[in-house]
């Protein structure tokens, strides 16, 4: 069983009954221990299984929400807007003047203009600026007609950029009413007022009757047709609204 | 019980001589472990500290919260946990495969690897190349000459379990082959995936978060199980209650364990399943614990006077009721509703003491207890020390762990109030943290005397006698004291 030649206490020169002695006399511990015995077969009581049991229920309920694989529907809600809280005081998001809501909502749908027309608006390069351009800040109808359908030939300063494709694809009628809010009163343009999206919806209308829907507009046809604002109902940029749904708010006093 | 078995004394000088062989390496792990263990105490009563008053010893850089929690959780588990863990393996599979250690230089000198491994990785987390990842924070060259270092050690268990005696495979050393096999794997791929490769920090949340659950639970947990199907069968001299339950509790630990950790990632961007599957798993974990915890209570409460004279049975049957409420606080903790309330508290911590110092350590500590005296061959000194190591311990980690966990709901639901600032919700915490802290102290005194003990036995101090120290009043029911008895007929227990 044992190496003797491994033990530094056992070596030739010992005898081995009486270390063999003196391993069980300073072993005490050792020799005193108990075997371990494996023949256990008491019986288990119910209530362990039926504790078992009631933990595997938790366990497929916590499985059980899990719902398929992949689907993040019940996680990631697309177009989720946080609920009102109960206490009523705090619902949603505070509402805000018009302008404002319009003007954060049209900064981000700018991030689109931003790659040719540049962050402050001035273009540069082989693109024109919307800084202080006369098509911007007026007739609503025209800018609103570029926008959707992009513009072939020279702009309003007469000089020829070539085509600016359409953006419009894919628009709703609140993201261009944003963008041309934001245009409009952004880059030292300040207008003041307000493209509803009632205003843009009846643009993208007007935009989809025209005789050649689909191509990119022109000067010629811009003062043709299109030179005068958007029909609708105009806006008091200082009206109150739910800067999610740019609905008017109620407000108190 | 009258015609004496011829094969005892054979057996005495076979386990005797195994204990010889392995009398260094194990004393080793275990008076370097306590010694981290009390490293990682005061720096747990530090950074706990810094949670009420953030400003405690914070205009040093390397003393500030982030590093020194890491410090506290790596000394803890890396110098405490997996040496004690260590030192009980080699020593267990060696008794019960029957194999004197014919390499106990080698695992020395790869415990010192160990150590100084572990050593430089926490001067690395102090001098801030932690990695921010719980569990995984030392830099990344720990743990390749950790991961050596382990195999140092454990390559010899795992051929002596091959070279064993034929027959049968007694239940730890299932639990011990698996936890032998285990450690490398999810140590080994968790470290070479988060530091190995350079993936997404997503996936290197998900593997830590995973490597953090299989820590606890293919690690700690049946090292801590296999040894207590050891020490109470053992020191009892009874058969286990029922022994089928305890093979039926191994293999649903092997079934279950390794799919839990993700449910710490609740709500993160990785495929909507895995969050559930680990909280599924993590629930599950409550089977195993159950069966392993009830069967050998039941085993111990045949005989309770026993098991309260018995330092090894005190600590080891109060790790078993650990165990038990480790499962339960991992069913409810886990359970559906309750994980969005405490994923981000401090009841993750509690946790994790629970598992490592309620449940792991108290069975380690009862290992030692019984371990020591036999390759030492010398008794404990004083039954006064284990009893302070006992009763403090108790109250230091039933404190750590109720609070933290009680704390961590409360902290939960504050959060949950999102009208509020962040601060409140952190302000429900600060009570709680400031009892963590004064309960940590405790565990830091009881550390104090239980490293005196043990150093003291390590110098060879221990008593010479034949008769065990136990935790009974020596004048209660022998008139001349447990010593006083030479011939080695007396009470057998132990």
């Amino acid at each position: 069983m044992q190496d003797s030649s491994n033990k530094p206490d056992l070596d030739e020169s010992l005898n081995v009954t009486e270390s063999h002695d003196r391993t069980v006399r300073d072993a005490a511990a050792v020799q005193r221990e108990k075997h371990v015995d494996e023949g256990g077969r008491e019986p288990m009581s119910l209530w362990v299984f039926g504790a078992c049991a009631f933990i595997l229920l938790i366990a497929g309920l916590a499985l059980g929400s899990a719902g398929t694989l992949f689907n993040y529907d019940e996680t990631v809600r697309p177009g989720y807007v946080r609920a009102a809280l109960d206490g009523g005081d705090s619902a949603g998001p505070p509402p805000a003047e018009a302008l404002k809501v319009y003007m954060a909502k049209g900064e981000k749908i700018y991030g689109k203009c931003i790659g040719c027309h540049a962050p402050d608006g001035k273009g540069g390069g082989a693109y024109p600026a919307l800084a202080g351009s006369d098509w911007v800040v007026g007739d609503t109808q025209k800018f609103a007609m570029i926008v959707l359908n992009g513009l072939s030939g020279p702009s309003s300063t007469g000089k020829n950029w070539g085509v600016m494709p359409a953006q419009g694809i894919g628009m709703s009628p609140t993201d261009l009413a944003a963008v041309m809010t934001y245009v409009r009163n952004s880059f030292g343009n300040s207008v003041g007022d307000v493209v509803t999206s009632e205003m843009a919806a009846e643009a993208i209308a007007i935009s989809e009757a025209r005789a050649n829907a689909g191509a990119p507009t022109s000067a010629d046809e811009l003062s043709a047709d299109h030179a005068k604002m958007l029909p609708g109902e105009p806006l008091d940029p200082s009206t109150m609204l739910d800067p999610i749904t740019l609905e008017p708010v109620e407000t108190e006093g | 019980m009258s015609v004496p078995d011829p094969n005892y004394d054979k057996d005495g000088v076979l386990r005797a001589s195994i204990d010889r062989s392995l009398r260094h390496p194990v004393m080793f792990f275990f008076t370097s472990g306590a010694a981290w263990l009390a490293v990682a105490i005061l720096l747990g009563i530090v950074s706990n500290a810094k949670v009420t008053s953030p400003d405690y010893l914070g205009d040093c850089s390397w003393m500030t919260y982030g590093r020194v929690n890491a410090a506290h959780q790596a000394a803890l588990i890396y110098g405490w946990g997996c040496q004690a863990a260590f030192g009980m393996m080699i020593w267990l599979m060696a008794r019960l495969s029957r194999q004197t250690c014919r390499n106990a230089g080698t695992i020395l000198v790869a415990g010192h690897v160990w150590n100084f491994a572990l050593s430089l990785g926490i001067i690395g987390i102090f001098a801030g190349g932690g990695t921010g990842m719980p569990w995984m924070e030392m830099p990344s060259f720990a743990w390749m000459p950790m991961l050596l270092a382990y195999i140092g050690i454990a390559i010899w268990s795992m051929v002596q379990f091959k070279v064993r005696p034929a027959g049968h495979t007694y239940i730890s050393q299932w639990y011990l082959l698996a936890a032998l096999i285990w450690f490398p794997w999810f140590f080994g791929s968790s470290h070479f995936l988060v530091h190995g490769f350079g993936g997404s920090p997503l996936g290197a949340a998900g593997v830590n978060a995973w490597f953090r659950s299989a820590m606890l639970l293919l690690f700690f947990a049946p090292v801590g199980i296999a040894m207590a199907y050891y020490l109470v069968p053992k020191v009892l001299g009874r058969p286990v209650y029922n022994y089928s339950l305890s093979l039926i509790g191994f293999w649903t630990l092997a079934i279950v364990a390794p799919w839990a950790g993700l449910q710490k990632m609740t709500g993160a961007p990785i495929p909507n399943f895995l969050p559930y599957l680990g909280a599924f798993a993590a629930i599950l974990f409550a089977v195993p614990a159950a069966m392993a915890g009830i069967n050998l209570l039941k085993t111990a409460a045949t005989d309770l006077k026993t098991v309260n004279e018995s330092p090894t049975l005190r600590f080891t049957v109060w790790g078993l009721i650990f165990l038990l409420v480790f499962g339960l606080a991992s069913v409810v903790l886990n359970a559906p509703k309750i994980i969005s309330i405490t994923q981000f508290t401090i009841s993750g911590y509690g946790f994790e003491v629970l598992g490592i110092y309620g449940f792991f350590s108290f069975i380690a500590f009862g290992a030692i207890y019984f371990i020591v005296p036999r390759i030492t061959r010398r008794e404990w000194l004083s039954r006064r020390l284990i009893k302070m190591h006992f009763f403090l311990s108790i109250y230091g980690v039933s404190v750590v762990v109720l609070v933290a966990l009680f704390g961590g709901l409360m902290q939960g639901v504050g959060q949950e109030d999102f009208t509020q600032p962040w601060y409140n919700a952190a302000g429900f915490a600060s009570p709680y943290a400031l009892a963590t802290t004064v309960a940590w102290s405790f565990l830091l005194i009881s550390n104090v005397f239980f490293f005196l003990h043990l150093t003291l036995m390590w110098l060879r101090l221990g008593r010479r006698s034949s008769h065990p120290t136990l935790l009974v009043d020596p004048h209660h029911d022998n008139p001349h004291g447990p010593e006083g008895d030479i011939d080695n007929a007396g009470s057998m227990v132990h």
